[in-house]
């Protein structure tokens, strides 16, 4: 049941269609030349490494620092614990088109929490601006992918034994120094699978670009996956079997992705 | 030992000629059903696809009509509303995977056409139905010749202007010219306070309707008999005029490049923070109902003389497939009766595309404006495959020609060089 979307993906890959979706006959690795071959490509591979990296590496720095917090004691920390759920158990849907009235150039908070505060001298189009745009989108996505990671972490730091903090303050270590000696090399296994699936997830994520982006024009902005959907259907390609083939190289690249990093840090664990 | 095995081994070569008996029988059966049915069997159900023009009229129309449809016939409907954001991609879903649907509505045909996909019009409609379509949209559905895109329904663009901002800014009446379009952008701009002129969508959204407005209002085209002239000099020039009304007069709202219609020049016009913009009656509909915005309705504002506007027909498409013509047939003379058309479209708010409900809603004061400007309305080159590849060209790229530093030739040229690529490909 798994592998049948795989064939059934490899085997578009190689044909070819005509824009209504017909079926016109095989045509070799012919889309995967003809991929290479477009102006948008390399472009949107570069956006792809952006949004992913700055993403999961965010993400993952502000889970420590939440989580952190969160597993402190303090009053209403139950109550902090389920809000953070929220922006996660939301679709992801209605957090892009609440975020894209959040960046509005007219009616937007975020324009006005800005000039409001006079840090900002005249209203940003976030969206429409060509500087602004990925890192308005870039946030989105750290937004909806802290809740999880920041979990991933709280269970990490539950699985340390309190005796080796014990250890640690009889030893005269500072608070800083524990957290890097003790803490951190601790929540190694709980940071491994958090990257993992934050690489995974957040490179196959579609709606926030999709959203967020939808009133540019061309490619400029788009990554892999929106790319590919636009391959298919909203661009003058319209070519199912070139979007077919753009589908089989991501799911390559983000399967060699996952291996290298997997391969580096356990290379590193058994060198440490 | 060997006794039991010698058992065990008749057992199952037994049990296996008694399954080879039964297999052999059962394909005997088959194809004794087979020879029974060398004419194909008359379809038991089709499979009907209806864009969803609005959620509160579409499904309770069509359902009613299918269930009205299978009364009559016995012919069972699966019908699916699909939103247009995912209607291309579910049909094509469709068409890959051999589940072509029966009946399609969608706003292109020909392409469909070109791969030998649909009946024409005298295979699937009566006489009376193919007679009563209105010229104008009868040769919007034809390819080669043949009669193969049947009407839905139309639209019409019109122009829209704030009332109040017209009176604050002192117009007296909408723009005929486009110096007086300019002209009352400024005026409006200038009120100052966040007002916008005039919103200007040339997002990926709608571009292609938007510029086609005012290229015909200046004299271009898309095509001129079979060959595409999108980078004319005149459209050009339009072009340019749509890149100065930004960047020069400045009196767009920011970035109309990367504005798209509906959550963009429209919202901002139901705010009342637009001098004018281009819409059509679903957007009269909404003002209406909000009653924040006071508007007029008028003519484009043209630089030729006579005002031009756009005209959209959308499509009903017969797909070939063996044993469904009879039912498809009866199902599309269902629609097309004149009470059945003319109830939907006027739920809706569209506009008729056949004669007999032409003359039914022309007593209908809201449509006035949008049914006098019928006449003069144009409609894309729907007729020609090559365009559903170039409308999405032009809604990807003509954006970037109104950006600061963008360059109106350029985009022409480059749309031009892939509708002629488009045009010459299988």
């Amino acid at each position: 049941m798994v592998v049948y979307p795989v064939i059934a993906l490899v085997r578009a890959s190689l044909s070819r269609y005509s824009i209504t979706g017909l079926y016109q006959g095989s045509v070799g690795a012919a889309n995967y030349a003809r991929l290479v071959e477009q102006e948008a490509f390399v472009p949107v591979v570069a956006n792809t490494v952006m949004w992913v990296a700055s993403i999961v590496a965010a993400t993952v720095l502000v889970s420590l620092g939440i989580a952190q917090l969160l597993n402190e004691d303090f009053a209403g920390r139950r109550l902090v614990r389920w809000a953070l759920i929220v922006p996660w158990a939301a679709s992801v849907i209605m957090t892009s088109k609440l975020f894209v009235w959040i960046y509005d150039y007219y009616f937007g908070l975020l324009n006005h929490l800005l000039t409001s505060a006079r840090l900002i001298a005249a209203p940003v189009d976030w969206l429409g601006n060509d500087t602004t745009v990925m890192g308005a989108m870039i946030a989105v996505g750290i937004f909806v992918s802290v809740p999880f990671t920041t979990y991933v972490v709280l269970a990490g730091l539950a699985a340390i034994p309190g005796e080796v903090y014990e250890a640690a303050r009889v030893d005269g270590a500072s608070a800083w120094r524990t957290y890097r000696s003790v803490t951190l090399p601790l929540l190694r296994p709980a940071l491994l699978v958090a990257v993992v699936l934050n690489v995974i997830y957040v490179f196959n994520s579609f709606p926030i670009v999709w959203t967020l982006n939808d009133r540019n024009p061309g490619f400029a902005h788009d990554t892999m996956i929106t790319y590919m959907y636009k391959v298919a259907f909203k661009s003058s390609l319209r070519d199912v079997g070139l979007a077919a083939a753009l589908g089989v190289v991501n799911v390559l690249l983000i399967l060699a992705a996952v291996l290298v990093y997997l391969r580096t840090v356990s290379w590193r664990e058994a060198d440490g | 030992m060997a006794r039991t095995d010698h058992a065990g081994a008749t057992r199952s070569l037994t049990r296996a000629v008694t399954a080879l008996a039964l297999l052999a029988a059962a394909v005997i059966a088959l194809a004794a059903c087979d020879r029974g049915t060398e004419r194909p069997a008359a379809a038991k159900s089709i499979t009907v696809v209806i864009a969803e023009y609005s959620k509160d009229y579409t499904k309770p129309f069509w359902q009613g009509l299918a269930e009205q449809y299978t009364k009559q016939t016995g012919v069972k409907v699966d019908l699916r509303i699909v939103d247009w954001n995912s209607i291309d991609q579910q049909v094509s879903t469709m068409i890959q995977n051999n589940q072509r649907p029966d009946v399609l509505n969608l706003n292109s045909f020909s392409s469909y056409a070109k791969d030998q996909l649909l009946y024409a019009a005298d295979e699937v409609l009566s006489p009376k139905t193919r007679d009563d379509f209105i010229g104008a949209f009868a040769r919007g559905g034809e390819y080669q010749g043949k009669l193969y895109g049947f009407p839905i329904l139309s639209s019409a663009r019109a122009f829209f202007y704030n009332k109040d901002l017209f009176t604050r800014a002192r117009l007296a009446a909408p723009p005929k010219t486009w110096d007086e379009f300019v002209q009352a952008a400024r005026k409006i701009q200038g009120l100052g306070g966040g007002v916008i002129g005039y919103a200007l969508p040339l997002g990926p959204e709608e571009a292609q309707a938007e510029w086609a407005i005012w290229m015909w209002n200046n004299g271009g085209d898309w095509k001129s008999g079979e060959a595409w002239t999108i980078n004319s000099d005149k459209n050009v020039r339009t072009l340019q005029f749509l890149a100065d009304l930004a960047n020069r007069h400045r009196v767009t709202q920011v970035n109309p490049g990367k504005t798209n219609r509906t959550d963009g020049a429209f919202q901002l016009f139901k705010d009342g923070k637009v001098g004018m913009v281009m819409g059509f009656s679903p957007l009269a509909a909404q003002l209406d109902a909000e009653k924040k915005v006071s508007y007029g309705v008028a003519e484009m504002p043209t630089a030729v003389g006579q005002a031009v506007t756009l005209g959209v027909e959308d499509y009903l498409m017969a797909f070939k497939k063996s044993g469904n013509q009879e039912a498809v047939k009866q199902f599309l003379d269902l629609y097309y009766q004149p009470e059945n058309i003319t109830r939907w479209i006027t739920a809706e708010g569209f506009l008729p595309v056949t004669k007999s409900g032409l003359s039914q809603m022309s007593a209908n004061e809201k449509l006035r404006p949008y049914l006098d400007a019928l006449p003069n309305a144009r409609l894309a080159p729907t007729t020609d495959p090559a365009w559903d590849r170039v409308k999405l060209d032009v809604q990807q790229t003509i954006g970037l020609a109104v950006q600061p530093g963008g360059n109106p030739r350029q985009v022409l040229d480059q749309l031009q060089k892939n509708a002629v690529a488009a045009a010459g490909a299988r």
